[in-house]
């Protein structure tokens, strides 16, 4: 009997340890649970079992994503220069100036096995090159992205918050450049919406489809609107890197549609309170320094 | 050494295989390949050929080292341990030949296991009416023989050490040796011209596994067969470098006081 009551002391000790320190760590969760954010993701900081699943379907998603970048070059794997690649003056084998631009950019990058010049190896790099998925890469074509759909597709549905499987996705959707690839551009990206309401960068791609693809201005106007509000409802330090760059867009965009809409009275303030954010970018900088083309003066006629 | 008695102690190594439910596992994972297939024909197979060949020949690569190994890595630690190795070498057999015969059972069982899951995959694969190249056979006898290599190192390292660390360590150098080897192309790019003696000695030691996965070849569309000089050139390799681990393992059994 003494001994169950010795073993009934442990778990009445530790679960009093874990009750107090729960109460202990209450203070720190308004810290870690951001206002503004929309719950789903603050569930992550606030239950181990979302975090852990969420962890998991971040990975999926990455491999997905990873693997469409190989697809695209057709299983031929490629990495960036290394920093001591680039201060020996080596070349990458980027991609044709004018293929697929919309899905990445590709400059200092090379095929992951090295060519017969460059590989130490021998006939075991001859066997190597002959056995994977291997050619010169310098200024190569992409496979159809389209054929990498149904991954985006895939890994969105795997993980709803990876925002750039979204905006990839939609972007892949729209390079058919058609009425309907743009529609499902549109719809592509209002599905991420509904997963991720406050996500600037889905809103700012949302905004340029609707501007640069279907030319419906009033649409883009509100989803840039939309996109820069969400911004000013989160602290700064908040936004990612992909947001940051998202949110710059946004303002240069929506500054674009205001001045060819004629609402000049909203886009100096936009223009100036973009600025003030970011300081340093030139677009922003030489529409607030222009005349409107009515006020400008007109170029002399040639004699 | 009686090449004679080899056939015979590799068909103990398969029968005890079957005796031991061993293909259950293969069973297991070829009703977990099945099933995932399944889930991702939710999806509609269109535009994915080339994702379900990839993750078909990356599954396949992935659970049929881990059986070689995992089969590979007690035949003789078990033997030495249930006793049942004494009236083994009471025959006229000499250790060699008992290396040698049970490299040759592992390689037998590890290559049914293989065929059943690609099999398996196979059917998985024409499902979803994915098209078949020449180069997926290419695939098949690559890897085969890639198994061959997986089991001999398997073999000598639990020779050599406690079977736990030698699976460990097979672990490690099957799934590892691909890795170190990109590193070690990375680096040598960069490196000083003296230095690449140095690589290439490093290299030649590394287990050289990712040269017989043919799967992102196979994956991909308009990859040709690979040309022939290549599968005899790993089937040359093969034969030399498991015929070293077997001879480092023969060795070790040979001086061990059992």
């Amino acid at each position: 009997m003494k001994r169950i009551r010795g073993f009934a002391w442990g778990p009445a000790v530790f679960g009093l340890a874990a009750i107090g320190g729960g109460l202990a760590v209450q203070p720190v969760r308004e810290h870690v649970v951001v206002e503004g954010r929309h719950q789903n993701l603050n569930i992550a900081e606030t239950h181990a079992s979302a975090s852990l699943l969420g962890q998991f379907r971040t990975s999926i998603s990455g491999w997905l994503w990873a693997r469409t970048d190989l697809y695209l070059h057709n299983g031929v794997v490629m990495r960036p220069l290394t920093e001591a690649e680039l201060k020996m003056g080596k070349n990458g084998q980027g991609a044709h100036a004018h293929d697929h631009d919309d899905i990445q950019e590709e400059f200092n990058v090379t095929t992951e096995i090295p060519n017969a010049e460059h590989d130490f190896r021998g006939i075991f790099g001859d066997i190597d090159r002959a056995t994977k998925a291997y050619k010169d890469m310098t200024g190569h074509d992409h496979q159809n992205p389209k054929q990498a759909l149904p991954l985006f597709r895939l890994m969105t549905w795997i993980d709803p918050y990876f925002i750039d499987g979204w905006t990839t996705g939609a972007s892949v959707y729209a390079m058919g450049k058609n009425q309907e690839g743009y529609g499902h551009a549109e719809k592509f990206l209002r599905q991420g919406l509904v997963h991720n309401p406050d996500s600037i960068s889905i809103l700012n791609q949302l905004g340029f489809t609707y501007l640069a693809r279907l030319k419906d201005y009033p649409k883009a106007q509100f989803a840039f609107e939309q996109s820069i509000q969400k911004s000013q409802k989160l602290r700064v330090e908040m936004l990612t890197e992909g947001d940051q760059e998202s949110l710059e867009v946004s303002y240069r965009f929506l500054a674009l549609v205001y001045r060819d809409t004629g609402q000049l009275e909203k886009m100096y303030p936009l223009l100036r309170e973009g600025l003030k954010r970011y300081p340093h970018d030139i677009p922003m900088a030489r529409m607030i320094n222009t005349p409107p083309a009515f006020l400008a003066p007109k170029a002399k006629e040639k004699p | 050494m009686t090449p004679k008695v080899w056939p015979v102690l590799a068909k103990g190594v398969l029968l005890e295989s079957v005796r031991r439910k061993d293909l259950w596992v293969v069973a297991i994972l070829g009703f977990l390949i099945v099933a995932s297939a399944g889930a991702l024909g939710m999806f509609g197979i269109t535009g994915l050929e080339s994702f379900a060949k990839d993750l078909a020949t990356t599954v396949l690569s992935g659970f049929s080292t881990v059986l070689a190994i995992v089969s590979t890595a007690r035949l003789i630690p078990e033997e030495i341990k249930n006793r049942t190795l004494y009236p083994l070498l009471a025959r006229p057999i000499s250790r060699t030949d008992l290396i040698i015969g049970k490299y040759l059972g592992a390689v037998w069982t590890s290559w049914i296991s293989f065929l059943i899951l690609g099999a398996l995959m196979t059917v998985a694969l024409v499902m979803f009416r994915v098209e078949f190249e020449p180069i997926l056979l290419q695939y098949v006898i690559a890897k085969m023989m890639g198994l061959a290599l997986v089991c001999a190192i398997t073999l000598a390292l639990t020779l050599w050490m406690t079977p736990s660390a030698a699976t460990t360590l097979a672990f490690v150098v099957c799934f590892g040796s691909n890795m170190l080897v990109k590193a070690l192309v990375l680096s040598g790019q960069t490196a000083p011209e003296g230095t690449k003696v140095v690589y290439q000695v490093v290299n030649a030691f590394i287990p050289q596994l990712g040269l017989f996965d043919l799967g992102g070849r196979a994956s991909n569309t308009n990859w040709g067969p690979v040309p022939m000089w290549v599968l005899g050139a790993l089937a040359v390799y093969l034969v030399l470098y498991a015929g070293a681990m077997l001879a480092l393992g023969s060795v070790k059994l040979r001086k061990a006081a059992l």
